[in-house]
Formats: structure tokens, sequence, C-alpha cells
């Protein structure tokens, strides 16, 4: 086909432009409706409390939803075969790196930086999978059946069969992932001589990306004082809270900024750009799942969200709210079609909120960095908001106000091994023991890899 | 001192004149040939001589000189094992053959009025199975020889055009570009079939199909034979399923808004009646539309072939031109042809011969718009085999105002009114075929050159090169007048390029030797390389600017890129043949072939194919004789073979690993795996084993042709599914299946009636072929298959045969509710109820006990239900002549099969669509057993549109009377005195009746098109044409 390049002698990193095209190519897999770019925020955002289904289809996480799942539900289905395609790519590339680009590149420095941006975006996929496939590290410390371990790419036709590894397994590779991610990314990216590229720096992982991501990884973990340490490096002390090395990461004074073109704010520590020539797909946009009047979900009227005295009707992130009669939907990603509006994955205000949290933990709530923090996200929405205890459900409220469709909730629910709250009068509490507490294993998976159990 | 003996030579049987015998004084070498009026002049030594005459397919004849003139009358060879078959790189004899062909002589295919000669093979030969998918104009048909050979390859046999292999997929844009209908019916000489393993070995990994030989007709020595063949006819569509009419449409979608509770006359204008309702046109008169003779007409026909053939000692040559006009049975399909044809063969001395062929077709394939009949178009909201059933029959193509009726993309309801109604998708088929195109055009060059050189007579080497090329371009534009949608004009226009060449070159060395009398050797030594090269894209352009300009270079607003392909493939080949009889009464031949094909994989580029085969001339034998068999049995042969051949149609790059250069990632250009590819993929592998014997009685006036074959398929590629936690781009294609047929054939020939004057010839063939997958990849034992994604109807599993219908089971209808029983996966009846609603206690669906059952689907409910390809198929032809008078009649037959009738779904369903006059059967009062169940507007369940269900099931069986030829010769003495050497009138008919209890147009048809397993499906296909012409054939 003429704009295919067989893998013979890996033609695919024969040049120095294919390489970089190689690593474009790894982020433009993450960026697919089908994961990161889409259905993972919405799944995880429908398997939280916050919204009521609308539409009761199939195909749009309505048993996800209904807490009803089976193992050949779309987006159970789906997610799981983006993530292992996503991962399979990054270790077809880093394999291949060894192999020959990095002869092709002669620099070291530069494969692996490369290299390092795979390794992230691996670290990235696996975490995703252990978020909505796996019971939390909280659950037996991590001794519960994780996902396979895939770590050298797969490229023809052959025996795949292969057992999960457990949570705890799968935790030490992110880790070790993100670890040399962290030692091996650039600092940040530049135009030209010291003008940063913000594009670059929204859309690509730096070593703060890395580092901003290992604070939600070990703070999923349980493990505190490593969230402390790492986000000590991108956050200073005391306010306003800036990252003072590599990408000057800093809260955005007005959060709807975040939310519009171009979407490359300091506050955005990863986002995935959509263009009108690159967009999510049919059934994958965001903004037909929680934004469009007619969507698939509004908000939970009877939610602890949504019934917040603490959120306060001068809040800015009221303003990313719209009502439609009697029903509200968010508002973060208001561009219709062909939905450009570019998905988060990580904004500066949560690596904020996860050191907090962190302190607390370790701290108590007399904790003056963790008051400084929690409030400093609050009050920059609502200036004249009095100053709350960072006590830890008043973290994860204020996170679930911070983060509304943006694919936080069940992930806090989840790392914290809670229950689901009931979703308006049809849906009850589901309890943190209960079956369907995480998704089934993909069906397909069952299928053709006897190995995987469950 | 010599003189000169002239004479003519004719056919003891009709009296013809024989041209191109061979007469030679005996004992001698000298010899001329008789031209083309069959007479010969020859300088003979003095003294007492005789003339030996000797042509192929007559016996040879022995006659003393009396006189100056001596005129000779030869009789036919009917000994059929004399015929000469073609086998790779060579010809012999049927006697001497080891392998399993079928024959089929030029003259049993011309004046038919077909497109591609495949279409006239039907019933002609034991083993090959012709289905004519479609009544669109040079459909390729649907091939299989033994059965269906492959899951994921094509199943249609190697064609190999005087011993080139040729492109033969389709190049046709919404009409048939069969790439096979460059050949003129005219031309052939001889179409052999090789079904076994002995016959096919010699094309190694290509042959697991079968390989079909053609061979075109050469010059004959003698003075110029002109010929003219020329013919006219109409074609018409037959069996159409009856409509309802406007009377009868708006009584029914009314008694059907009625039950489902929309209709309410408040909210419908006084002039109408319910929903639906009629349309006045501009006189004032009721509209009663039958969209089918809008869509369907009676085709016009027009042949002319010409060709002329001579030569000399030395030179012999053939030439041929062909121009051919056929309209099909849909308005606007048609098949337009112009072709040339040439070739010489030069005898340069002793030891050198060459040659040259060439031919050129230019060939239109006109349509407006899609039938929807092709594979994958079944469900095409344009397609006219549907739009001339379903469209409602109140409504008109045009407005009062004389305008199209149109709305958007869609047709206006006129008569009909109200949102429960609803608004008609489907698109004016008038307009579209007034104003749309969907045409190709294929410009087919076919020709090749060689050189022979005999240095003794024992040794022939040749060499061939040959070259099959295709430019074929498809342009459709889409009108605006149905494309005005929301104030902007969105008719758009496409154009298709691509080009397709093929280049052969074949270099043999042939030994024939006979040591101490009787010990018979030969052997062939060859090598071939073959590269393909094709190389395609197209544009798509829309929202015209100016409506009055309807070309691709017109202005539109948006121009895009419509996808292409480039493809290369090379095949090296080196192949042996050794062939060894006894006395010609044991005969053995062994063939090996190794193939190098640049499409396997990089750890499977080569493979070798063996093949054995065996026979036995027992009626040779002195026993024979003793024991007075001869008596009874003339002659008697046993045959037995072995081979593993290969199928090797895996596409130029399915065993790469790809990446994809083509994504972005914020406006910069990404590389991604985009295919995963597989090292190990390779050939197919057929195991084919075949036994018969061919017996001849009473002087060979009875023969019988009897195989048994077993074709053993392994490594049969599938997409075979990884783990998804593997991350693989796609499911790479691997050799893992299995799958077995094995069959029976007859052959029956019988010379029934042989004297001057009357004559009458039988042939009747029969083949049983029997299917069974026996693996599919680890961890799948099943896969299903469509006409389109859109409805999938056939189930391949392990332990059955390929495709068969996979259909739900019912139980008619309940007299007490006129509801539609249908019987789920565990054997329980559950009803449907259009009416219920998914919340208690109404429910959609339910046990005969009221209590809610699981909605029916095909996944959980649907059985395998029938085959769906025929367990025997073949025909019965008879040849009468009576003096001038010669009559040929072939029927073909399949049976053992059964047809999902889906167009009965579409012509039942109870959204807007008409309806077949089968629904007048309905249910209406309790206690009425009925064919359907209560109408009820917008139910499109109970009719199984998304359900295939076995009430839309039927046998398939039927016997066609599929061709009748009927001419007369007028006497030499009339036509000789205008110099007229032959001249024969005919008429001919096609498809002129079937018999059948399948209800629909015609049970051969397949909307999959040649797909391995989607057979057996009618959905919305438009019927094959009954063809009616007259003509007339004339030689100089």
């Amino acid at each position: 086909l003429p704009t295919s390049i067989s893998n013979q002698g890996y033609a695919q990193f024969s040049t120095v432009a294919r390489i970089q095209a190689g690593v474009l190519g790894l982020y433009a897999t993450v960026r697919s409706g089908a994961s990161f770019g889409g259905r993972y925020i919405e799944a995880d955002e429908a398997k939280g409390d916050n919204w009521i289904n609308a539409t009761s289809n199939g195909i749009t996480d309505y048993n996800t939803w209904r807490e009803a799942n089976t193992s050949n539900d779309t987006e159970v289905v789906g997610l799981w075969g983006q993530c292992y395609l996503s991962i399979n790519d990054c270790n077809l590339f880093i394999d291949g790196m060894a192999a020959s680009g990095s002869a092709v590149l002669g620099n070291a420095t530069l494969t692996n930086n490369y290299v390092a941006e795979a390794r992230f975006l691996r670290a990235l996929n696996y975490f995703a999978l252990l978020n909505m496939y796996c019971q939390p590290y909280a659950v037996s410390n991590g001794a519960s059946p994780g996902v396979p371990l895939r770590l050298t790419g797969n490229s023809s036709a052959g025996d795949y069969t292969l057992a999960p590894a457990t949570v705890a397994q799968v935790y030490t590779q992110i880790i070790s992932d993100l670890t040399f991610a962290e030692a091996n990314l650039p600092l940040a990216y530049f135009t030209t001589g010291t003008t940063l590229d913000a594009t670059s720096n929204t859309t690509r992982a730096s070593r703060n990306t890395a580092i901003a991501l290992s604070t939600r990884v070990y703070l999923a973990k349980g493990d505190y004082a490593n969230v402390i340490t790492q986000a000590n490096k991108i956050v200073t002390l005391t306010a306003p809270f800036t990252a003072t090395t590599g990408v000057p990461y800093a809260l955005q004074a007005n959060i709807a900024n975040v939310f519009k073109t171009p979407y490359t704010t300091t506050e955005s520590v990863f986002s995935l750009p959509f263009t009108t020539a690159e967009t999510p797909g049919t059934q994958n946009q965001l903004a037909t799942y929680f934004v469009n009047t007619t969507g698939e979900f509004y908000i939970n009227a009877s939610s602890q969200l949504f019934t917040d005295p603490n959120w306060r009707a001068t809040d800015a992130r009221r303003g990313l709210t719209k009502v439609s009669g009697t029903k509200t939907y968010s508002n973060k990603y208001p561009t219709g079609s062909p939905y450009t509006d570019w998905a988060p994955v990580m904004r500066y205000s949560e690596v904020l909120l996860n050191l907090a949290e962190a302190r607390v933990n370790v701290n108590g709530v007399a904790d003056l960095q963790a008051i400084a923090l929690l409030n400093a996200v609050r009050q920059r929405s609502d200036p004249g908001a009095p100053a709350i205890i960072p006590t830890i459900a008043n973290i994860l409220e204020e996170r679930n106000i911070e983060f509304l469709a943006e694919g936080k909730r069940w992930l806090d629910l989840w790392r914290l091994h809670m229950d689901i709250p009931a979703k308006g009068a049809t849906i009850g509490v589901l309890p943190a023991t209960a079956p369907a507490y995480i998704w089934p294993m993909s069906a397909t998976e069952q299928v053709y890899n006897p190995a995987i159990g469950r | 001192q010599s003189r000169t003996i002239t004479g003519t030579v004719t056919g003891k049987d009709d009296g013809a004149p024989i041209p191109g015998v061979t007469v030679v004084v005996a004992g001698t070498k000298s010899g001329v040939t008789t031209n083309g009026s069959g007479s010969y002049t020859i300088k003979v030594p003095s003294g007492p001589q005789s003339l030996v005459f000797t042509s192929i397919g007559y016996l040879k004849k022995t006659e003393k000189i009396t006189g100056s003139i001596l005129n000779v009358s030869l009789e036919s060879d009917t000994k059929s094992l004399a015929e000469v078959q073609v086998v790779g790189y060579g010809t012999t004899t049927k006697r001497a053959n080891v392998g399993n062909i079928a024959t089929v002589k030029g003259s049993e295919v011309v004046e038919q009025p077909v497109q591609n000669f495949q279409q006239a093979l039907g019933g002609r030969a034991p083993g090959a199975q012709i289905t004519i998918a479609n009544g669109v104009s040079n459909t390729t048909p649907v091939f299989r020889i033994r059965g269906t050979n492959s899951i994921s390859l094509s199943s249609q046999p190697l064609f190999v055009v005087d011993g080139v292999t040729v492109f033969a997929g389709d190049y046709g844009n919404e009409s048939g570009g069969s790439a096979l209908s460059n050949i003129d019916p005219n031309d052939i000489e001889s179409i052999d079939i090789a079904k076994d393993g002995a016959a096919t070995a010699i094309y190694g990994s290509q042959g697991a199909n079968g390989v079909v030989f053609i061979t075109t007709k050469k010059g004959k020595k003698g003075t110029a034979v002109i010929s003219v063949n020329a013919y006219t006819g109409v074609t018409n569509v037959s069996r159409l399923p009856q409509v309802l009419n406007a009377a009868q449409y708006v009584a029914l979608k009314n008694e059907a808004m009625v039950n489902a509770g929309v209709y309410s006359a408040a909210t419908v204008p006084a002039s109408g009646f319910g929903h639906a309702g009629f349309t006045t046109d501009a006189s004032g008169n009721q509209v009663d539309t039958k969209w089918a003779d809008l869509v369907y007409h009676t085709g016009k026909t027009y042949n002319v072939s010409t060709s002329i053939s001579g030569g000399t000692e030395k030179t012999t040559y053939y030439g041929s031109a062909n121009w051919s006009s056929q309209e099909g049975i849909i308005r606007r399909d048609a098949y337009k042809n112009k072709g040339m044809n040439f070739n010489i063969d030069h005898k340069a001395n002793k030891y050198i011969t060459l040659g040259m062929k060439v031919s050129y077709v230019d060939q239109l394939s006109l349509a407006a718009v899609t039938s929807g009949s092709l594979a994958g178009e079944q469900y095409a909201t344009a397609g006219l085999g549907r739009e001339a059933l379903l469209l409602p029959p109140d409504i008109s193509p045009y407005n009062a105002d004389g305008s199209y009726n149109t709305n958007g993309a869609g047709m206006g309801t006129q008569g009909n009114v109200g949102s429960a109604y609803g608004t008609i998708a489907y698109t004016n088929p008038v307009s579209a075929l007034a104003l749309d195109r969907a045409n190709a055009e294929i410009s087919h060059t076919s020709a090749n050159v060689y050189l022979q050189v005999k240095p003794t007579p024992w040794i022939t080497l040749k060499t061939l090169y040959g070259a099959d090329i295709i430019f074929n371009t498809a342009d459709s534009f889409t009108n605006p007048i149905t494309n005005y949608v929301s104030g902007v004009n969105t008719a758009s226009a496409l154009a298709f390029e691509s080009t397709n060449k093929r280049y052969v070159w074949d270099n043999t060395a042939q030994f024939d030797h006979t040591f101490f009398g009787k010990h018979n050797f030969s052997l062939l030594l060859g090598n071939e390389q073959r590269g393909t090269n094709t190389n395609s894209f197209q544009l798509n352009r829309s929202v015209l600017s100016d409506p009055a300009f309807n070309v691709i270079q017109a202005g539109y607003s948006t121009t895009t890129y419509g996808g292409g392909g480039i493809g290369v493939n090379y095949l090296v080949s080196f192949f042996g043949r050794l062939n060894y009889n006894f006395d010609e009464k044991y005969f053995l031949s062994g063939t090996i072939r190794r193939d190098g094909y640049s499409g396997f994989g990089a750890d499977k580029k080569y493979g070798y194919f063996p093949g054995f085969g065996a026979s036995w001339v027992v009626d040779k034998e002195k026993f024979w004789d003793n024991m007075h068999f001869d008596k009874v049995f003339s002659s008697l042969k046993l045959r037995g073979s072995y081979a593993q051949v290969g199928n090797s149609n895996v596409g130029d790059f399915g065993s790469y690993t790809l990446y994809s250069a083509s994504g972005l990632y914020n406006g910069q250009g990404t590389v991604l795996p985009s295919s995963t590819g597989n090292d190990k993929l390779g050939w197919e592998t057929s195991k084919k084993t075949d036994i018969g014997f061919t017996v001849g009685f009473f002087k060979d006036r009875l023969t019988l042709d009897a195989a048994a074959y077993y074709n053993n398929i392994n490594g049969l590629l599938y997409n075979v599914p990884a783990p998804p936690s593997a991350g693989l781009a796609s499911n790479p294609l691997v050799n893992v299946g299995s799958m077995w047929n094995k069959g029976l054939e007859f052959d029956l020939n019988a010379s029934i009636i042989q004297n001057s004057s009357f004559r009458w010839t039988a042939n009747f063939n029969i083949s049983f072929n029997q299917n069974k997958i026996t693996a599919l990849a680890t961890g799948i034992n099943q896969y299903t298959s469509g006409t389109t994604t859109s409805e999938i109807t056939n189930i391949s599993q392990v332990g059955y045969s390929i495709g068969n219908l996979w259909m739900i089971r019912s139980a008619g209808v309940d007299p007490n509710n006129g509801r539609r029983i249908w019987i789920n996966a565990a054997g329980t009846k559950v009803e449907y109820a259009p009416t219920g609603t998914t919340a208690t206690p109404t429910q959609k669906w339910y046990y005969m006990d009221g209590t809610a059952a699981p909605a029916i689907t095909q996944a959980a409910d649907a059985v395998n239900y029938a085959n769906s390809t025929p367990k025997a198929y073949g025909g019965f032809s008879n040849t009468f002549s009576y003096k001038g008078f010669d009559l040929n009649i072939l029927c073909t037959y399949q049976l053992g099969f059964s047809v999902y009738y889906g167009t009965q779904a579409t012509l039942t369903d109870q959204r807007f669509w008409n309806n077949s006059t089968i629904i007048l059967n309905h249910w209406t009062t309790p206690g009425q057993t009925a064919q359907y169940p209560q109408v009820y507007y917008g139910d499109n369940v109970s009719n199984g549109t998304g359900l295939p269900s076995d009430f839309n099931v039927y046998k398939g069986d039927f016997l066609k009377l599929k061709t009748v030829n009927f001419g007369y010769t007028i006497p030499k003495n009339i036509t000789s005195k205008v110099n007229i050497s032959n001249l024969r009138v005919f008429v001919s008919a096609q498809n002129l009746a079937i018999i059948t209890k399948y209800p629909g147009p015609d049970p051969e048809v397949s909307a999959g098109g040649t797909g391995n397993s989607t057979q057996g499906i009618d959905r919305n296909t438009a019927a094959n044409a009954r063809v009616i012409t007259a003509g007339i054939s004339l030689k100089f």
C-alpha cells in the first residue's frame, strides 16, 4: 500500500523523521477516542455517582453506569484492546529503538528521550487497566490478580497466551517506567532556543509530566511518602504553587482557560489534542456524553457533588456546567462537531490535591501546606470561599468538583476502596466488596488467552 | 512422371466439406491439406497409389486412387478417447490423459447471448458448478470446481488462456465487468477444465481450485475461410414477485396503522384515507406506479462476430473482430464490446516454428446507478433491485408539476401523510436512472509470442512470452436533483483508474521418445516466471457548482482522495512432467512443480507440489477380446491420481507486518503499526485423490465417465484472532484450518441415433459434492458471514459444510392473537408483540404462558439451519439434427440446497415499504390460521428483517431450461450459387423456463457474489434475465 512501511529490516526506524513520527504515533494511539481521548474518561465517570444515564444505550456505558457489566460490553472489550494496542506499540518502539533506531539517531540522549516517552505512555496505559479491571492496591496489598505484563513487542502471528501478573507487580512496572521516564525525558520542549513550546509541553511528556503522573500512581498505591517526594520536585513549598524547573506548571487564574483553545496552559500537564482532521470518532466524543443537552449523561441531582453546600453558586466551576430544562450537564467540552476539544489526562491542580492528600495522610489535617494546597485550588475558582480543613473527605469533594467530567471520580472511589454511592432512584449503593465493583475481564481476552483466569 | 489428383473431402454424417484434412500419398511424407471448401489438389507419382486422409475428430481413411478425381467422406471418430485435451504446457488425448479433465467444445458456448463464456458453461461439464449470481450484465459467475476449496482465499479456478495465466476478476463499476469477457465465445476452440490432482499439479501452488484452459482458434491451412456470426434479440426480467397495487397498499398500510394505534382521522387531511393515501397526477388520475416497470425493461441485444482463417503450408493465421451491444434487464445496464483478435503461426523451416497472438478489447460496462445486486450492495438505498419492489405504488416518480418527486436525498411521500407514516429515504429511481451514471471502461490487451525449435523430431524447445493488461476506469455521477439537500447541491462525481499488468515467460523443453517400440516416454521440463503489477487510485468530488456539468472535471467544492492501491507480485516456478506408457495400454505420469511466490511469508517462499497419476486402457488387453467383452464394451479405461497442490491467492503483502504513515498527531505525521503479518504465511494445501473410469458401449455410441474424488485441504488460511492483550494491529492470516470436499461425478454421452438424415446425441452429467470443515483456529469452531455487515446470514462451523444458513426457527403465526412465534435456542416458543413494551405487563417478547422472555436474537437463538451449496448439480443436453435442421436443448439443475429468500423479508416489512401480495394472507381475526401475522405499522421484526428466520428459507432445487438453440442450414446447392459455403439461421433462448418450488425469481442467485461463505442468499437481488435471440451464421 502506498503509505505503508514494511517492518522488514526495521524500515520504520530507518530515518530520523520516521523515528520521530513513530514517537508521535504512540501518542496518537493513546489519544484514540477508544481510550484516553474519550472512552476511558467516560467509563470512569459513568462508574462514579455524579451522573444519570439518559439513553440506556448499551454501546455508551449504560451497563457500566448501572454496575451490571458483562465481559462482552463494548466498553469492557474496547478499552482493554485499545490500552494493549497502545502498550504493544510502545513495546515495539522500545524494542526497535534498541535494535535499530538508536543507531540511526546516533544520539544517546535523544534515543533515551524517545524511549522514555514510550515508557511513560506504557505506564499510563497499565495504570488505566489497573483502574478499570483490577482490585485496588488497598485490597490485599496488591496480591490480587492484575493484568498480563507485556514488555516486548509483538509484530506477527504467534502464541500469546500469558497469565496475569499481580496488581503489585504491575505497579512495580509502572513505577519503573515512570522512574526511567523521569530520568530520561527532556526537561521541556522548546520551539527555538529557550522559548517554551507550549503545545509540545502539553501534548508530549517531559520530565515533569512523568513526575506528575507518578504522584497519581503512588497515591493510588497508598505510598504517601513517595507522593510527597515526587510532588515536591514540581510543587513549591508555599503558594503560589509552581514547578520551578522544567515546564513551569502553575494554576490558571481562571479554570475556564484550561478548556478552551489553545488548550496549552501551564496547568495542562498532559492533554490529548484533537483537530478538525483528527477527531475522537463517533460515540467516543466527551461532548456527546456529558455536554450535549441531548447527551448520554446528565448530572445526578441527588449526588453528593450536586447537593454539596460548599460548591457555592459563586464558584467559577459552576460556570463549567450548563442547565437545559430540568437537567444539568457539564460544559467542559463545548465544541460541537467535529469535536475538537482536547481531552485532559492530567492537570496541575490534581498534583496539588494529590500532594495535599498525601501530606494529610502523613501529617494529619493540621498540615499547613496541605491546607494551602487545598484552598489554592478551591479559592482559585471561588475567591470568596472560606478556607476549609483538608480532611480526606473535603479533599475528595474538592477533587470531585474540580475534575467533574475529567474521569477522576471512579479513580478516587477505587483507590480508597470506597462503595459507589447511589445514582438517583434506580441504582443503589454498590459495596466495594461486590463482584461488580470492578469491570469483568474482556470476553475476547478470555476466549483467546486461556491463561487469563477469571 | 506424376499426375494430379483432385477431390473434395466431406463429413459422412452431414456431407459438409471438411477443411484442413491432411492428404498424404500412402507410404510417403508428401502431403497437402484441404482448403476452406474441403477440396484438395495433390501431385502423385505414377503407379498404383493410395491416399491417406487424416483429420482430428475423424477416423483415418485410406483410399485407392482410381482416377483423377477422388472424393471421400470421412466418418466421425465417435471414440471419445480420441479427443484432444489441453493440459498444462501441452496437449494430450483423452486416452493418454491420466488426469481428470472435462472438455467443452467452443461450439457449445457460441451463439449464446452471454457476455463471458463462463456464463454458458453451466451444466456442460461434470464437476464444474456455475451459478449466475444476478441479472446484471457481464456478471462474474460463481465458478466452483468440485466444491468450495477455501475459506479466506478465492475459490474461483485459475484461468489459463492459450498458455498464459490471466486476470479473471471483476472490473466493472455498478454493472458487471468480468475480465474474461475479452474472449469472444466465437473465438474459443475448446475449454478444458482440469479438476483432479494429476491435471492440476503442473500448476502447483495455483492449482487448488482447479484450472480452466481456454484455447482460442488458430488458422487452418487452406484458402481463407471468412465467417460471420450475428444475432439480435431481447432480454426480459422474469418471475418478479407480485406486489400490491396502490389500492391494496393504501388499504393494508392503513389497516396496519389502525392496529399500531397511530391512525387518527383528526390528524389526516380530509382528502386522505388514513395515513397512507392516494396521490393524483397532473391529469387528475390516481397514481398507481408499477415501479418494476420503471426499473426493468426489455433490453436489446446485438452481436456481430467475424473471423478470417486460413494459411499455407508454412503460415496460418486467424483473425477476428467482435462488436456487441447488449442491454440488460435493468434500464441503462448495458455491455458494449469492441474486440479484435489475431494470431499467426509460421513454420520458418524444418526446425523452427514461431507465432504470435494479440487481442485487444474495449469494453464498456454501463449502468446508471447501483442495482443492489453485486456483493455488498444489498442494502443500498438506491439499489434498483430493491427499489423496484418496496417503493409505495401510491406515489409517483414525478410531482404534479412534472418535476421529479424528491425530498432531500429521498422521495416525497405525496398522498401519504403524517409523521407516523414517516419519510422515504430511498432515492427516486427514475431520476437516478435518467441522470446518474456508474460506468466502467475496460481496455484489455492479451498478447503472446512464441518460438519453438525442434532440433530433432523428438525434442521440442519452446519459449513463450505473454502479457495480459487491463486498463480500467470507472466513472460515476450522482445527480444534483436527488442530492439537493438543504439548499446545497451535493451532487458528486467519482473517478477511478487502475492498471493491471501481468507478464508471463515460459520456457519448456519436451522430449518424446519411444524405446523398443512400445515404451513411450514423454518428458517435459519447464520454467515459468510471472510478474503482476497493479496500481489504482480514486478521486471523489462533491458539491457541484454548476448542475449543467456532470463530469469529474467540473467545478466542485470538495475534492478528496478516495483511496487506491499498489500491488506487486512475482512467481517463479520450475516444473517437470514425465509420462510413460507401455503400448498405449498402461499410462503413468508424474509431475512436480517448485513454486516461489513473493506473496508467501519469508519462511515459506518456496514449495514443492508433486502429483502422480496412472491409467490402464483395459480394452487393449488381449483377454478383453478373448472374453468377448468387446461385443458390449467398446472401451474401458481405469484411472487414478493423487497430488498436492496449493491455493496461493494470498494477496501481495499479506505476510508483512506493515506500518502506516498516514496518520497525524496534532498535524504532524505519525508512523504506526497498521497490520500484522506472518512470516510463515503459506499456500493452502489441497491433497487431491481421484479415481475413475471411462467405459464405452456399442462402438462408443454410449460412453460413461465416472469419477470419485476426495480433496483434503490443510493449512486453510484464517485471520486468527490473538488475545487482545497481545496488542496486534490486526488479526494475521495463519495457515490453521482444514476442510474436505468429496464427491462423485458421472458424465454420460450417447449417440442415440446416427444416420445420414437424423442424428440425436445426448449428454447427461451429474456431480455430487459434500463439504465439511474439520478445523478452524484454536479456540474457534465457527465463524459467521453475510452479504453485507447489515445482515449475517451464514455460519461456517467445524463439522459442517461451509457457509450454511444461520437461521432462527419459527412456528408460524399464533391463531389466537396473530403474532409471530419463534423458537429460541432452548427449543421454547417465544412470541413477539409489536405493540408491547419492554416493561410488564405487555411484553414485546414472552413465552406462550405470557411470562416475559428474553428477546429473540440471532446470536443467541439461530441454528445451523441448512446447507446453501447444492449437493448435486449438472446438466442434460440433447442435440438433434434432421437434414438442415439442428436443435440443442440444455437443461441445468442444482439439487439439495436451500436459499435464504431475504427479499421476502423486504417484501413483508410493515414500514412504508410495499409488500408482496402474499401479505394478503395475514391474520385479522382470532382463530384464523394465516401465513403472516397481524399487520402492525412499523413492524420490521415479525417479518424477519433483522432476524434471519426459517420462514424466509426455501428449498432451492431447480431444473432450468437453460438454453435452446434451433437452427437451419440452407442447402449447399443454393448457397454455393452465391459463393457461400455455409449459411445457417438460428434462434436461441436462455432461461426459458424453470421448475422449482422456490418462490423468488430465481434460486440460482448469489447476493454474496463469489464469496466462499455467503452462498444461498437472495437479498434484494435483480433476477436472472431471459434472453431470446435470432441470428445468422455464414461462411465464405
